[in-house]
């Protein structure tokens, strides 16, 4: 009995039920102690950089149209270098400030790839 | 078999103008990209294919080879200075690199290092030349089912040998599917898993997702262990090696050279492979096996010859047959298809010139990363110091901008951003990402060409076993599936052993 091939749901249902079936297999190992060893649990200082630098990414995404290229990228390369313990403020402040204008010369001005200009529009 | 007059035309347009700046400024990027721990050759091409949007095919093309080559070679200059390899591939240069390093040869072993990648590339290189057409001829004979048969050889390959657990691949794989799924039906034109969304009706954005998966998720790894990066402080001397000690290192570019063109060849099975099966043959032949890994030149220069042997390798399947050969060459396809160029048999037929300037440009690439990697061999020595607190952030930058640079809408940013934490969990928690980016490119493949092969032979599934090519090999991806099983049962066993080991000693 072979399956309605037509149908275009036939082999994404496949692919699921192997999906299942192949995490119902890494769950048997887990409980029965057949897996391989995971690295240890994100704590501590390691675990608010990466969260705080996810936070941050996700808020960039999130206002760089609205706001523009430059007028982001700034607070936001600002905020990733504290998160990272740079405290040197002259270094972060010129970091801050030559990496999206020389970003958006390269990229606006030299390849013609315009970037959201935002507030600017 | 490669056309004379048509490879001598693409040195001639692949050595001139705007591609020879290209051709030199990727490969100068990948060798600091390989340099520098944790950054990968795959991740350096994701970085800069948007880069390559503005340029023409081929000068976009030399400059991604560039950069692949250079990042493979680059990889051993940390391995020898801080034992840290570059990339993963040079994990085997550390045996011997680093003990010259300690000897005050840093210069010496670098130098080795470099001419000894270059003569595994420019042969890998030579091969594929000679190689692709062949296979390519060879290829006009597929069908669907043959194509089908190719894709789940190929998946898996990349499932199975990928990571060291095969269920975490196989689960990755069919994730991949799944995704390569979202879109337009291929045959009926149905909408599938787009969620009423208008921008997911063309499917995933591939380079987007691309960037997020191989560059953004190791730079979200960068953030977690970035206190720990260590620093270069040898000086380097007597670098370029003299004819004395390259003749030492022969036996071992005899061995490394088709070693890793041969390793390069199969799927799934990359430059690090290459690699410790170069390095552990040369030692086993050496009259002195007792000297590697305390600082026998040998021993780099298997290490390094064979990575970079590697190479040829892996475009090869890529180019002839539209399989990448690793998660670097997946990149590299996405970018060809980009410049509106389609991998497989039929880039011969349509685009020959196109094909022989990608052959001598993968040749030209080898010969200037030696150039490069000898003139500058002392500043990217220094490259590996730069600060990470400003290399990452700068990393999260370049791959944002350039996925945003793609389509310039917001769409393909926030799939990176995303595809880039998805990635960093799954490189956490030990999920190989490789073949979920694989099975996308093989998913729709194999999705496509069986649905066709049905339709063409009318129902009849037991085609795929008695076409002869088909069959074989539906075989070798059923073989290939069961020694990844046993091996990842040996690895349980040893690790099971070595913890009772450890357990035994600190109860003592």
């Amino acid at each position: 009995m072979l399956p309605d091939l037509g149908n275009p749901a036939w082999i994404p249902r496949g692919v699921a039920v192997l999906l299942f079936g192949a995490a119902l297999l890494l769950l048997g190992k887990a409980l029965t102690g057949r897996s391989l060893t995971l690295p240890g649990r994100l704590v501590g200082a390691d675990r608010a950089r990466v969260l705080w630098v996810a936070a941050l990414t996700g808020v960039y995404v999130v206002i760089i149209e609205r706001l523009g290229f430059m007028t982001a990228t700034a607070p936001y390369l600002f905020g990733f270098c504290l998160a990272l313990g740079e405290r040197r403020w002259t270094r972060l402040i010129l970091f801050s400030v030559v990496v999206p204008v020389a970003t958006y010369l390269v990229f606006d001005r030299a390849l013609n790839v315009p970037l959201p200009r935002g507030l600017f529009r | 078999m490669v056309d004379p007059s048509l490879l001598l035309h693409g040195f001639g347009t692949v050595l001139s103008g705007y591609n020879l700046v290209a051709l030199v400024l990727g490969s100068f990027f990948g060798i600091i990209i390989g340099a520098i721990p944790g950054l990968t050759a795959t991740m350096g091409i994701a970085i800069l294919v948007p880069f390559t949007f503005g340029m023409t095919p081929i000068t976009g093309i030399v400059m991604l080879l560039g950069i692949y080559t250079g990042a493979i070679y680059g990889g051993g200059i940390a391995s020898i200075l801080i034992k840290t390899p570059g990339t993963p591939a040079a994990a085997a240069t550390v045996f011997d690199g680093y003990p010259m390093a300690q000897a005050g040869l840093a210069g010496k072993a670098i130098g080795i290092a470099t001419i000894s990648s270059g003569i595994g590339g420019t042969f890998t290189a030579l091969g594929l030349a000679f190689f692709a057409p062949i296979l390519a001829n060879f290829a006009l004979r597929f069908s669907a089912p043959e194509y089908f048969a190719l894709a789940v050889f190929g998946l898996a390959v990349t499932i199975t040998l990928s990571g060291r657990s095969p269920v975490k691949g196989v689960i990755s794989g069919l994730l991949g599917l799944l995704l390569a799924m979202i879109g337009l039906d291929p045959m009926g034109g149905f909408q599938r898993f787009t969620f009423g969304f208008a921008e997911l009706t063309g499917g995933l954005s591939f380079v987007p997702m691309l960037i997020g998966l191989f560059a953004l998720s190791e730079g979200f790894r960068q953030v977690e262990i970035i206190l720990t990066a260590p620093r270069v402080s040898a000086t380097l001397k007597n670098i370029l090696p003299t004819l004395k000690d390259l003749k030492e290192c022969l036996p071992a570019y005899l061995r490394a050279c088709p070693i890793g063109l041969i390793v390069g060849i199969t799927p799934a099975i990359g430059a690090d492979t290459a690699a410790f099966l170069s390095y552990a043959e040369t030692k086993r032949a050496s009259k002195k096996p007792e000297s590697f890994g305390k600082g026998n030149p040998a021993g780099v220069a298997a290490a390094q010859c064979g990575e970079n042997a590697s190479t040829g390798g892996d475009v090869l399947p890529m180019i002839t047959l539209g399989i990448p050969g690793d998660a670097a060459t997946a990149v590299l396809m996405g970018a060809l298809t980009i410049h509106n160029l389609q991998p497989g048999p039929m880039l011969f037929q349509a685009h020959p010139e196109v094909v022989h300037q990608i052959f001598a440009g993968m040749i030209s690439a080898n010969v200037v990363f030696v150039i490069l990697g000898l003139i500058f061999a002392r500043f990217f020595a220094q490259v590996i110091n730069l600060d990470r607190k400003y290399l990452v952030p700068l990393i999260f930058i370049t791959c944002m901008v350039g996925s945003y640079a793609i389509n310039n809408v917001l769409y393909d940013l926030a799939t990176c951003a995303i595809f880039g934490f998805l990635g960093y969990l799954m490189i956490r928690y030990d999920y190989p990402v490789a073949p979920m980016v694989l099975a996308q490119i093989l998913g729709s493949m194999m999705e496509s060409n069986y649905r066709r092969a049905v339709v063409m032979f009318h129902g009849d599934v037991t085609l795929f076993f008695t076409r002869p090519i088909a069959l074989t090999i539906l075989a070798l991806a059923a073989f290939t599936t069961f020694v990844a099983v046993r091996r990842q049962r040996q690895a349980l066993k040893q690790e099971a052993a070595q913890l009772a080991a450890l357990e035994e000693s600190s109860s003592q």
